[in-house]
Formats: C-alpha cells, sequence, structure tokens
C-alpha cells in the first residue's frame, strides 16, 4: 500500500512539472497568483504580507504598454494571470473581447471601501470587473505669492490679470476638454459646432498662455515664468514636494482623469485567490500603502484618512469624467482647434 | 576598359542604398499624402486630394506663413552676423584663423538640444541674463524673454550662424586679393571696391550660407518648441503633431510634401541664380 502510495504521488508530481514545463507561468498547484501590470505597481511588503497570511506566493510579471498586456491576454484566452492592473481603456476592450471574469462580491467584501467617484465608468459601468488602482487627475496649481486671483476652476484661467502666465500641458484633447468642461460641456463632446464654439473660446485663453509643454511644465512654478500651471498627476506631486506653498485647485467644473483598474481575467489559474488578493489590496491600510508608493489619486474612500494628503480628492468633487475617443470629425475639430489655439498664444 | 567596368559595380550598393532608404520612403512619403485617414489610428489606400485640401484652410496657410517669416528673418540675422564674422575672419593670420574655426566647432561637441537647455537657463527670469541686469540696475522688473518670438530667433540664429561663417570664410579665403587691390588702383573707393568686386566674387558662399540657413530654419522647430514655449506653430512642429499626437499620417505627408516642393524650389533658385552646382562652405 505504502509503496503504491508513493508511486501515486511520484507520477502526479512528474504530471504537474509537465503541465507546469508546458505552459510555464500557469500555476496548477494551487500555490500562486500571477499578478500582470507595470513595473513598480505595489510595494513589496504589501505582496509579502499576502504571502505570509495566505501561503499564496505572488509572482510579479511586468508588461511596458497596455496594448502589449492586452496581446499576450488573447493569446492565453483570457488564462495564465491571475490579477491584472492597466488603464481605464484597454480594460474596455478586454471586458468586450470576454476576457475578463466578474468580481464575486460575496468574497470580495471591501469593494464598498471604493470611492464611488471614480465608478460607474465607461470601461465598467456595472461595476462588475474591476477595482479602481489609482488614478491620474490633471489639476491646477498656483502660486499666491505670484498672482492674486484666486483660482477655482479652469473659467479662472481666462482671468485677464493673469496675462501672459499660465503654463498648460500639450495634450490637445485635454486642453479641449477642461474648455468644454468650462462650458458645462462634456469632455467628450462629439457635436462639432459645440467643439467649434469651444476652439472659439480657448482662443480668448491664448493671450493668458506662457507656455505649451509636456515634460517638466511643473518646473515654470518653480523658477518663476508661470504663476498658474494645469499639470499632470507626478508633475503636482513634483512641484508640491518642492514648494509647500503653491495652491492645488480641484477644479469645481469637474475633474478629468484616466483610472487603473485591477481585474481578474476570465480563465484566471487560480481565481480563488485572486478575489481574495483584490479584497485584500481594498483593505485600508493596504490600500493607503499602495497609493502612497504609486504616488496616484487614492481611489479608496475607506483609506482617505491613511494616506499622503495630497493624494485624496476633496470631498467637494463630485464630478469626474475619462477622456475616450471620439468620431474622426470631432477628432479633426479638436486637432484644428488645437492648431489654431497654439497659432494665437504665438501671436 | 575592364579595370574600370570593375570599379563601376562598386557603385551598385550605393545606388541600392539610394533607391531603397532615401527615394523609397520620399515615394512611400508622397503615395500617403494621397491616401485617406482612417478613425483612430492608421489609413487606408483610398485616393483623395482632400489632404491637400484641407491645407488652404487659414489655420495651416498661417503654418506656412509663420515657417516662411521665422525663417526669413532667421536669415537677414544670420547675413549681418555672419558675413562680417566670415569675412575678418579669412583675414586673420594662420594661427587666427586656426583658433577661431576651432572655437567655431567646439560648441558642436555637444548635443544641440543640451546647447538650447543652457538658453533657458540664461533667458529665464529668475536666469542670469535677467538677474544680472536687475542687479545692475538697469533694469526694475526682469523681462520675460524666454518663450517669446525673441528667444526663438535667439536660439535659431545661435544654431545656424556657425554655417554662414563657414559658407562666406571659404569664399573670402579663396578670394584674389590682386583683384581688389586692383579696383583700389583704379580708383574705386574701400566701398565700392567692396561691393563691386568682394561682395560679387563672394555671393556664392553668402547665398549657399543662405541656403545652409534659410532651408534648415523651415525645419528646426524643436528650437520653437523649447524657447518659444510651443507657442509659435511651424510647418515642422505641425508635421509632427499630426504624426504623434493627431494621428493623421495622410496630412502629415501631404504637409511634407509640400514643405519639400518648397525647398526644392529655393534650392533651384540658386542654382539659377549663382550658376554653381555645389554649395560653399561644406568640408
Amino acid at each position: 500500500m505504502k509503496k503504491r502510495g508513493k508511486k501515486i504521488i511520484a507520477m502526479t508530481l512528474a504530471a504537474l512539472a509537465a503541465a507546469s514545463l508546458a505552459t510555464v507561468s500557469q500555476a496548477e498547484d494551487n500555490g500562486e497568483l500571477v499578478l500582470f501590470t507595470w513595473e513598480s505597481m505595489f510595494p513589496q511588503e504589501v505582496l509579502d504580507e499576502f504571502t505570509n497570511r495566505t501561503g499564496v506566493k505572488v509572482i510579479y510579471s511586468n508588461f511596458d504598454t497596455d496594448e502589449t498586456m492586452l496581446e499576450k491576454l488573447a493569446q492565453a484566452d483570457g488564462g495564465d494571470y491571475d490579477v491584472i492592473v492597466a488603464d481605464d481603456y484597454i480594460i474596455e476592450q478586454a471586458i468586450q473581447e470576454g476576457l475578463v471574469s466578474e468580481i464575486d462580491k460575496d468574497v470580495v467584501t471591501n469593494f464598498g471601501n471604493i470611492n464611488p467617484l471614480y465608478q460607474g465608468q465607461f470601461y465598467d459601468p456595472e461595476d462588475r470587473y474591476t477595482v479602481p488602482y489609482g488614478a491620474g487627475i490633471p489639476l491646477i496649481v498656483y502660486d499666491p505669492m505670484m498672482t492674486d486671483v484666486e483660482i477655482k476652476g479652469y473659467s479662472d484661467l481666462w482671468d485677464p490679470a493673469l496675462e501672459d502666465s499660465v503654463a498648460i500641458t500639450a495634450n490637445y484633447r485635454v486642453i479641449n476638454g477642461i474648455t468644454l468642461l468650462s462650458m458645462g460641456k462634456s469632455m467628450n463632446e462629439e457635436d462639432v459646432d459645440v467643439i467649434e464654439e469651444a476652439g472659439q473660446r480657448l482662443l480668448e485663453l491664448a493671450p493668458n498662455i506662457r507656455l505649451i509643454q509636456d515634460d517638466n511644465t511643473q518646473d515654470s512654478l518653480l523658477n518663476g515664468e508661470a504663476s498658474a500651471a494645469f499639470l499632470y498627476t507626478s508633475q503636482v506631486t513634483t512641484v508640491m514636494n518642492e514648494n509647500p506653498d503653491l495652491k492645488v485647485v480641484y477644479p469645481e467644473e469637474g475633474l478629468g482623469f484616466g483610472i487603473m483598474g485591477a481585474f481578474i481575467p476570465s480563465a484566471a489559474p487560480n481565481a480563488g485567490a485572486a478575489q481574495e488578493f483584490l479584497n485584500y489590496l481594498l483593505e485600508p491600510e493596504v490600500f493607503a500603502q499602495c497609493m502612497d508608493y504609486i504616488g496616484y489619486y487614492n481611489t479608496s474612500s475607506a483609506a482617505d484618512e491613511l494616506v499622503n494628503p495630497n493624494l485624496v480628492v476633496p470631498d467637494s468633487v463630485t464630478k469626474g469624467e475619462i477622456i475616450r475617443n471620439v468620431s474622426a470629425e470631432a477628432d479633426e475639430a479638436y486637432n484644428k482647434n488645437w492648431t489654431e489655439f497654439k497659432a494665437a498664444c504665438g501671436q | 576598359m575592364k579595370r574600370k567596368s570593375r570599379w563601376g559595380l562598386c557603385i551598385v550598393p550605393l545606388y541600392v542604398f539610394t533607391l531603397l532608404f532615401v527615394l523609397g520612403p520620399m515615394l512611400y512619403m508622397v503615395a500617403i499624402s494621397f491616401a485617406q485617414n482612417k478613425e483612430g489610428y492608421g489609413f487606408s489606400w483610398l485616393f483623395t486630394t482632400e489632404n491637400y485640401e484641407k491645407m488652404t484652410d487659414p489655420v495651416y496657410v498661417q503654418c506656412f506663413v509663420q515657417s516662411f517669416r521665422l525663417a526669413f528673418t532667421t536669415t537677414v540675422l544670420v547675413i549681418l552676423l555672419g558675413y562680417p564674422f566670415g569675412y575678418f575672419m579669412a583675414r586673420l593670420s594662420e594661427r587666427g584663423k586656426r583658433i577661431m574655426m576651432f572655437l567655431i566647432m567646439v560648441p558642436f561637441w555637444t548635443s544641440s538640444l543640451l546647447r538650447l537647455y543652457g538658453w533657458i537657463i540664461i533667458l529665464q527670469v529668475k536666469g542670469v541674463f535677467n538677474m544680472a541686469l536687475v542687479n545692475l540696475g538697469i533694469l526694475e522688473k526682469p523681462l520675460k524673454i524666454l518663450y517669446s518670438y525673441p528667444a526663438v530667433l535667439i536660439g535659431m540664429v545661435y544654431a545656424l550662424l556657425p554655417f554662414m561663417i563657414l559658407a562666406v570664410y571659404s569664399s573670402v579665403e579663396k578670394m584674389d586679393w590682386a583683384l581688389v587691390e586692383a579696383a583700389r588702383d583704379l580708383g574705386a573707393s574701400p566701398v565700392r571696391a567692396f561691393l563691386t568686386v568682394t561682395l560679387k566674387l563672394t555671393l556664392p558662399g553668402l547665398l549657399s550660407g543662405v541656403i545652409l540657413t534659410f532651408i534648415p530654419s523651415m525645419g528646426l522647430f524643436f528650437i520653437a518648441d523649447i524657447l518659444g514655449g510651443n507657442k509659435i506653430v511651424l510647418v515642422g512642429s505641425l508635421i509632427q503633431d499630426q504624426l504623434t499626437r493627431g494621428s493623421n499620417w495622410p496630412f502629415a505627408a501631404a504637409l511634407a510634401v509640400v514643405l519639400m516642393v518648397l525647398t526644392s524650389l529655393l534650392i533651384f533658385l540658386y542654382r539659377k541664380i549663382t550658376h554653381v552646382k555645389d554649395l560653399e562652405g561644406i568640408f
């Protein structure tokens, strides 16, 4: 009996070894969880703590771009990976292609911790598939020492007192978007007439523009070139570290943001552990640790108290929108607005 | 005879290279410029002239006007600074010439991008230039030079001046001074001798300097981006925008074709005027 038992174990092991050789990253022994995302998205302590608690070893696997991720996931028919963190628009595609499984809210009991501001977005309108894991939000930062204007929203950038002293990022959709928001419209407006109207309004902003630049735009606030700037999240964080006297504005007209979401692929080898992992992530202490580490805006209300206060959007902000692809005609109109605007800035 | 044909074969790789990597991409670009842009990413091979029609829109015409204006102003400034420089440099002693040549070449040892960032440090509100003038009491408030048209002009002139200097220098150096002396002996004033003899003889150098300044300045859009704060839209930056953010390759190709035709026209004119086949000052 004993001998026979050993034989069975040996055969099982051999079969397992063969299986793991066939698909390297597929962990069939229920002891591994393959996490697939960009580099440096999770602090090592958080992953170690999960292993301590559950005995499930976390294998961290990297991709460079969202597109590579989707390609690999599609090739594996939704298998190979247990938890993936990627950008909003690519998650929409993954869901449409049936590569994402629903979150089991009986296991992920912490689902209610998520800040509703980041829920119900276009890629997952019913919040069935994703846990938002940090948001990038372009915001206005200004130097109260250099201007008397109290900036509360995008519209204030049009204030004549800010002549030749506003720096902005160079993304044509974002700048068109905030103009539309300041008019009470959607950032993803499709109506060409409305877009042209926004173009006219943008031209009125031109005299205030000091520079248009995507890289290190925040420097203009530090070297005195600009008194107000519209910056990406990482730039906001950087400039606030350099000069804490600057003021960050969460524009009253609403935010434009990009969300990173965690989801479980449709054929995740260790789906059970994946659900547990998401639940673990949503624990306030764990989530706060993660947000502090990646430096993006905190997407869990429960973690607001614990996270770096610079990464918390105030409760007063209730509206947010994500920029999406629009029709070719609309895009053309946005492009034209942008070129006209830049030319007007140079006059 | 046999020997000559064997040497001829050595040129074949060069022809293949030129066809593949110069003519090929150019034809591809011309082809794309007649293709149709697709929603989102990419284009389809449906023949259309709309990319060219679109360019008649005042916004885009303005880009060409702006580019020509900047190139023209830059060239005039470069002539004013570069011609005298090249002229006097050619009259230095051999040792002096070598030192000057060395000084002109030194900046090329670092990346031009890096040197432009140097200009930012000099020109910015809290920069070297402003601080010096404010501390000397010449200015009360620092000037906002950076991210303006003058800043772009400074950068352009700075980047292109050496080409003019070298073109004029090589032309003046080759000149036969006996002709100037003859003119003076025959009673011409120094100014007249300069205008009728020196200027005429160095005209090919000057014009090749003009070509070497004018044509690159149509394309040096990164200077306008860095020192102009992206506010001056040149054809170059428009092409880049359309290729990347706008993702409209056919329109970008059409713009590039028009730019290429316009600059070729300039080179053609240059040859007509000077009857010179090669540009001077490139060695």
